[in-house]
């Protein structure tokens, strides 16, 4: 309804449940596939990313819409979110496997794909969060170095190396271009 | 591999859509206002009427029934010209939400000339074949009729024969309420 994010933010902490709406449809997309590729489950990432703009309404929330943008400041809150799942995956708190390694969901994807998928799973964390937020949410790296509390020539030099691994790692999928000489 | 290959390679991992849960989700999870006991203008008839009804009564025991009639009057014009400004304001702000939707003007299904805005919260509609509507989203003016109502991001109204369908790519109202029409001489 064209309201600025810090009206709508007002509103909906004051109970207004449209504007909350209003806030979730500008950027719930976008979030949901970060979560979904840093946690792998369709299920975290919807609980993920309703936690993150319920979070928004309580009374302690950090976010100062002076300092900061509410995108990066939600990209910040789900990544938060979705690293600390995972590390409570790993230390067994919650054992659930990630849904893009289930064989349902592996015979419906392509190979291409899941060794996309394996590969950048296969990242350093550092170096993953990077490459999701720039080369799937094509977020500048000022704001990912905003979200991950980074100089951006560490956001750079992250990313360079993750392309470069990358690059390595799924040299057999690369497509294949007939050359005439 | 050069970047665009290995850009391509990478978009072959394509995240699925959110499940439709999720704004339903949030939304049963949004914690809910506490609801004042009576809504902002119950309590202002509420207040203007109990003003009324303690003076009528003092003026009866004084013997003043010349004075009982206008004052009455007076408080009932002054009630009536506040309810009217309260409504006007929402009608005016549900107008503007509308302007800032990209509204599209469908007559009987078929898109016709787009919307065109008038004072306070009135909006008009050229429906072919039966002339041009005026629209408003508030009742107590003479010669308008409910003819359909505001929901969602949508207006449906009758206008004639004809129906019409205001399609907006934003909410533009948070509950349904009634649209009231009349067609311009």
């Amino acid at each position: 309804m064209g309201k600025a994010p810090e009206h709508d933010l007002h509103d909906a902490r004051r109970g207004k449940e449209a504007a909350l709406l209003r806030l979730f449809d500008d950027h719930h997309l976008p979030l949901f596939r970060y979560a979904w590729r840093l946690t792998g489950s369709t299920a975290d990432a919807e609980d993920i990313v309703q936690e993150c703009f319920l979070a928004l309404l309580r009374p302690d929330c950090s976010f100062d819409p002076a300092r900061t943008a509410i995108r990066t400041y939600l990209f910040g809150a789900v990544r938060n979110q979705s690293l600390n799942r995972l590390r409570r995956r790993e230390q067994g708190v919650a054992a659930e496997s990630t849904d893009h390694r289930t064989p349902e969901t592996e015979a419906l994807r392509g190979e291409t794909a899941e060794a996309v998928a394996n590969a950048i799973a296969g990242l350093p964390e550092a170096q993953r969060e990077v490459l999701l937020l720039a080369h799937y949410e094509q977020l500048s790296l000022a704001e990912i170095a905003e979200i991950m509390q980074l100089e951006v020539t560490a956001v750079k030099s992250r990313l360079q190396r993750a392309r470069a691994t990358l690059r390595e790692t799924l040299a057999a999928y690369a497509p294949r271009t007939e050359r005439t000489i | 591999m050069n970047d665009t290959e290995l850009d391509r390679l990478l978009d072959t991992w394509e995240a699925p859509a959110p499940p439709p849960s999720m704004r339903e989700g949030l939304r049963v999870r949004c914690p809910r206002a506490k609801r004042r006991r009576f809504p902002r203008p119950l309590r202002w008839v509420l207040v203007i009427a109990a003003a009324t009804a303690t003076l009528a009564i003092g003026m009866e025991q004084n013997g003043e029934n010349s004075w009982d009639f206008r004052l009455l009057r007076v408080l009932n014009r002054l009630y009536e010209g506040f309810m009217q400004g309260l409504e006007a304001r929402q009608a005016a702000s549900i107008k503007a939400r509308i302007r800032q939707s990209e509204p599209k003007v469908y007559v009987d299904g078929q898109l016709v000339a787009p919307l065109e805005y008038g004072p306070a919260g009135r909006m008009d509609v050229q429906v072919p074949g039966e002339g041009a509507y005026s629209i408003i989203s508030y009742p107590g003016l003479a010669g308008w009729v409910e003819a359909g109502h505001f929901h969602g991001n949508a207006i449906e109204f009758q206008a004639g024969s004809k129906q019409v369908r205001i399609e907006c790519n934003k909410p533009i109202v948070d509950s349904d309420r009634p649209v009231f029409a009349r067609r311009r001489p």
